[in-house]
């Protein structure tokens, strides 16, 4: 191939192998082979393969905190559900994590209440994703 | 040093073209979307992936495109299993309100040979309006109860309607002096497109390029023609359903929290999909598995 078009193709695909480098896939692909708690490198910097939520439900299991991270979840539900892309077990989750903050089982109210908080913000990376992407699936 | 130049240029603009090609004709945004070019490049779609089947056999949904499924349908509409909902949707039909009015008074040409009219866009009330949603409108209207959407009544009174429409051609209007109704019609090619759900699909990963891809036991039919022969009476359910019933069903199975039938998003997808049926036959009210 000479050079020009090496040079072209080169500028073309930059785009696609940066894109490759972003956070998101670093981290996805870290979480995917290694799982939760694992420590990555990713831009010089060190991080882990916890989600958010994993980290807001490793606090004392306490009633205040098991009510906080439920008012949070439910609050993000809400955001989620405004935009038309709230997924279908959420609800239930919420109601299952107030059923355990009611019997007293904080815990299970935080990592409950953690999966419904985690299920409503993928829903607004969804939509943020259709809204720039839908396009590509039609044929032309 | 002008020769590198001359080449570099040239893969540029080679690199440019790919990229404009791939931005596509048919319009994302007000400005540019174009329904013709959309039910053009279906058509193309279509016979590119399925170049034995005929267009105007894609009314039949799977049993288009594949043989076996096709083979066991016309078995089954020998004897068609929404029969007695046709007739009892004709008694129903012509069952006089209280007030001794009818569905009849409510209708162009007394609701006889209207389905491939609907959806449309109703520029009062700058909204798409389903034949379901004006059938309820007609009860409510005349005093009457509004019935549930999704099966019963509502689908046997359509399923009649739809009976005395059957061989009509699909020819909805997207009005071009009202540009809500283009932005209708583009709300609902986007959420046929976007994914969503915890599954995260869209209508077309199963109804486009998954048409006659197995999920499962299931085989999912094209979107060319998808819409044509509703309601239909699906073995699944082991009676007959609305449109809107199949779209909650479709979006709960995408693990979304389902809209409710005749919500404005479904709306918007009907008039989508209906355009791309423009040129084919009213045929429901159909079987499917």
């Amino acid at each position: 191939m000479n050079k020009g078009l090496i040079i072209a193709a080169v500028l073309a695909l930059a785009p696609t192998f940066a894109a490759a480098e972003s956070f998101q896939d670093a981290f996805e692909m870290n979480r995917a082979m290694y799982g939760k708690d694992h420590v990555f490198t990713w831009q010089g910097k060190q991080y882990t393969t916890q989600h958010e939520e994993e980290a807001e439900a490793a606090v004392k299991a306490t009633k205040a905190n098991a009510e906080a991270l439920l008012d949070k979840a439910k609050a993000k539900n809400a955001e989620v559900a405004e935009l038309g892309y709230e997924w279908k077990l959420t609800r239930g989750l919420l109601k299952e994590a107030q059923t355990a903050i009611d019997e007293g089982d904080y815990q299970k109210a935080l990592n409950l209440a953690a999966q419904a908080k985690y299920h409503a913000r993928m829903g607004i990376q969804q939509y943020h994703y259709a809204q720039a992407n839908w396009h590509l699936a039609v044929p032309q | 040093m002008m020769k590198i130049i001359r080449k570099l240029a040239l893969g540029l603009t080679v690199a440019a073209a790919t990229q404009m090609t791939y931005a596509a004709d048919t319009g994302f945004d007000m400005q540019t979307v174009d329904p013709e070019a959309d039910r053009i490049a279906l058509q193309k779609y279509y016979k590119s992936r399925f170049p034995n089947t005929e267009l105007a056999d894609y009314v039949n949904g799977i049993y288009s495109v594949d043989a076996d499924s096709r083979e066991q349908w016309v078995e089954l509409e020998e004897f068609p299993p929404y029969e007695f909902d046709v007739e009892q949707g004709e008694e129903l039909f012509n069952t006089a309100f209280a007030n001794g009015k009818g569905y009849a008074d409510c209708f162009e040409n007394g609701g006889i040979g209207i389905r491939h009219k609907y959806p449309y866009w109703n520029k009062e009330e700058g909204t798409v309006k389903t034949l379901e949603q004006e059938i309820n409108e007609c009860r409510v209207k005349n005093g009457e109860e509004a019935l549930k959407w999704s099966k019963g009544p509502i689908a046997q009174i359509s399923a009649y309607m739809a009976w005395t429409s059957r061989d009509k051609v699909f020819d909805i209007q997207i009005p071009e002096d009202d540009p809500r109704a283009k932005a209708a019609y583009l709300e609902g090619k986007k959420f046929f497109y976007s994914k969503r759900g915890q599954l995260n699909l869209s209508c077309a990963n199963c109804h486009l390029q998954g048409s006659n891809i197995r999920i499962r036991a299931d085989l999912p039919g094209p979107q060319l023609g998808h819409v044509t022969h509703f309601p239909v009476f699906r073995s699944k359910w082991g009676e007959l359903g609305t449109l809107h019933r199949r779209y909650s069903g479709c979006h709960r199975d995408s693990r979304s929290h389902p809209l409710k039938p005749q919500a404005e998003e479904f709306r918007n997808l009907e008039y989508f999909q209906s355009y791309m049926s423009n040129g084919l036959v009213a045929n429901g009210p159909g079987a499917r598995k």
